[in-house]
């Protein structure tokens, strides 16, 4: 399994970067919201939080477009067809993407904070490893929620859909492009129940208030269990060709691997 | 190697394969002829373990395919009707990566060198031919040095040279006396490959045999096309051995004979020939192909 997974990487590492799309949702997009965001809100004062935001649209894009999609189009496109005759089991692959997601996305986290650095003067971050840790659990557990709508949905155009209607609010309730001060009240509570809330919370708190990662051991901790359950759930439904079926009550795991961060929201609302 | 006894599969309501029974010996190349929805490739993924049977029994190199697929997908080379790759994955890149999955592994290079494809190993998937695609999967489909292939359409699809190719290949693989179970619904393909071959028609073997022994088995008479070099001088009475019909064309100087036991009729004819002093320019004998052979037992034509 492991020279399956080392090979499965280092291939789709190299079809990653050869993909014009893969390059601009990871490194130019996100650039685009950077330079926007740093205009819009004030630059230099603000650039903590310009920084969070732009994190978080990169890894939502990276985990939901990236993964959920290409495992799609592969089916569709009969390439995992022919990974199904071989004995490599569906471990290795959903594995693979998880880190394939990861080595592309970090150089776009590197590129973010230098440009921070050297155009608006935030200073380089104090807790990097905490930052660096966040930004693994990050991008792992949105790869893991991108991976389990490709493993419960049947077709390319019902994926669209499903990862549309989890990338939007997330993109617009849950801090990553509208700070939530913003926000209406319902939009605030709704907000507590999305990953990327918790995500866009444990960077502000790591970026701008210098906190380590044990402050938001509930976040990353959320974040742990869905690229766990998410992964483990994926490979057990896993489907090698779009002629194979899920029955539909399948797609409640969907809703299950949301479970930590619904659970984090009920907590939170608790008086 | 293959052993299949009352294979049945059921899709809801529909049966597409009815309780078959067949072998594959070693060293054999068998093939599964049909048309297209006849069950061939039903057949096929369940003894690759890629498709749960109904009922009946099945053994692949001694393992059961729907318990003990990964062992047997280790051992099993793979070469499937409809897979693709990753558009931009490089020829070598696929082959390394495959080789990744299986506990042994062939030379990849010496098979891309065998399978003509070392020029191209730097190329895109993308960037390759029908031909040298279909090169690529049987080269993917050897990575594992298997002793029993599955080449499914494998010529489904070419022009006639990548057919060609693919021919060779395979009767190569052959020499080498690896068994090969393929399926295929052109009846050429199975004539020039097969050493014996099971017609499968709505999930139903309805002959099984060498080509020889399923062309012999038909009503079909053979037709020997006698071309004289001037008219015939004499009409001939077609009292030959075994002589169902015979008929004078092209201005008495082509005689056609239908038979039913051909070496006998011919012996005749010759004899008859020979006394009327005629002086022939061609001979031409011509057996009732598989095609008439599936035509007469399924009452349908292939490319139906």
């Amino acid at each position: 399994m492991s020279r399956a997974l080392a090979a499965l990487i280092v291939v789709d590492l190299k079809l990653a970067f050869r993909d014009k799309v893969v390059i601009f949702f990871n490194y130019l997009f996100p650039l685009m919201f950077f330079f926007a965001f740093a205009e819009i809100f004030g630059g230099r004062d603000t650039v903590g939080q310009t920084v969070t935001m732009v994190l978080a649209i990169g890894i939502l894009g990276n985990g939901l477009w990236g993964a959920g999609m290409r495992l799609v189009q592969e089916r569709e496109l009969h390439i995992l067809r022919r990974f199904k005759v071989t004995p490599v089991t569906p471990l290795p692959l959903l594995a693979a993407s998880l880190v394939t997601g990861l080595l592309v996305y970090l150089p776009a986290v590197g590129l973010t904070l230098f440009l921070a650095h050297t155009i608006y003067g935030m200073p380089y971050p104090q807790q990097w490893a905490s930052l660096l840790a966040m930004t693994v659990l990050g991008v792992i557990a949105f790869r893991a929620i991108g991976l389990i709508v490709a493993a419960v949905v049947n077709s390319v155009q019902e994926s669209t859909i499903v990862i549309q209607l989890l990338y939007m609010p997330m993109l617009l309730l849950s801090g990553a492009t509208i700070p939530l001060v913003l926000l209406p009240e319902w939009a605030r509570v709704f907000s507590r129940f999305l990953p990327a809330s918790y995500l866009i919370g444990a960077f502000e708190s790591i970026l701008v208030a210098d906190r380590t990662l044990a402050v938001n051991l509930d976040a990353a901790g959320a974040m742990l269990l869905t690229t766990l359950l998410a992964t483990a759930v994926a490979a057990r439904i896993f489907r090698w060709e779009k002629g194979e079926r899920l029955d539909n009550r399948a797609k409640l795991w969907l809703a299950a691997v949301f479970a930590p961060f619904l659970a984090l929201g009920t907590w939170s609302l608790l008086p | 190697m293959i052993r299949v006894s009352g294979l049945t599969k059921r899709y809801g309501d529909f049966t597409a394969v009815h309780g078959i029974d067949f072998e594959v010996n070693e060293g054999e190349v068998f093939g599964l002829l049909g048309p297209n929805g006849a069950g061939k490739t039903t057949t096929v993924e369940i003894l690759e373990g890629l498709r749960p049977r109904t009922s009946g029994e099945v053994s692949v190199l001694g393992f059961d395919p729907g318990i003990q697929h990964r062992i047997l997908k280790d051992r099993i080379g793979v070469c499937l009707q409809a897979a693709n790759f990753p558009e931009k994955i490089r020829v070598w890149e696929a082959v390394r990566l495959f080789a990744s999955f299986y506990s042994r592994t062939a030379d990849g290079d010496a098979l891309l060198r065998r399978l003509q494809l070392w020029e191209k190993r730097q190329s895109f998937y993308s960037h390759l031919s029908g031909g040298q695609k279909q090169r690529l999967a049987l080269a993917l489909a050897l990575l594992n040095d298997p002793q029993l292939l599955f080449l499914d359409e494998p010529s489904a699809g070419l022009d006639p040279q990548a057919r060609l190719e693919i021919h060779e290949l395979v009767l190569g693989l052959r020499a080498e006396r690896r068994t090969i179970l393929l399926t295929t619904h052109y009846i050429e393909e199975a004539e020039r490959l097969c050493d014996r071959v099971a017609i499968i028609d709505e999930g139903r073997i309805v002959a099984l045999g060498t080509p020889r022994e399923i062309q012999d088995r038909v009503i079909g008479a053979s037709l020997i096309e006698v071309t004289a070099a001037a008219p015939l001088p004499e009409a001939p009475s077609g009292g030959w051995r075994d002589c169902d019909s015979f008929s004078l064309s092209g201005d008495r100087c082509v005689l056609s004979v239908r038979s039913r036991v051909l070496p006998a009729t011919l012996v005749d004819l010759v004899k008859w020939l020979d006394a009327s002093g005629v002086v022939l320019r061609d001979v031409r004998l011509q057996r009732p192909s598989l095609e008439e052979a599936f035509l007469e037992l399924t009452g349908k034509r292939l490319r139906d």
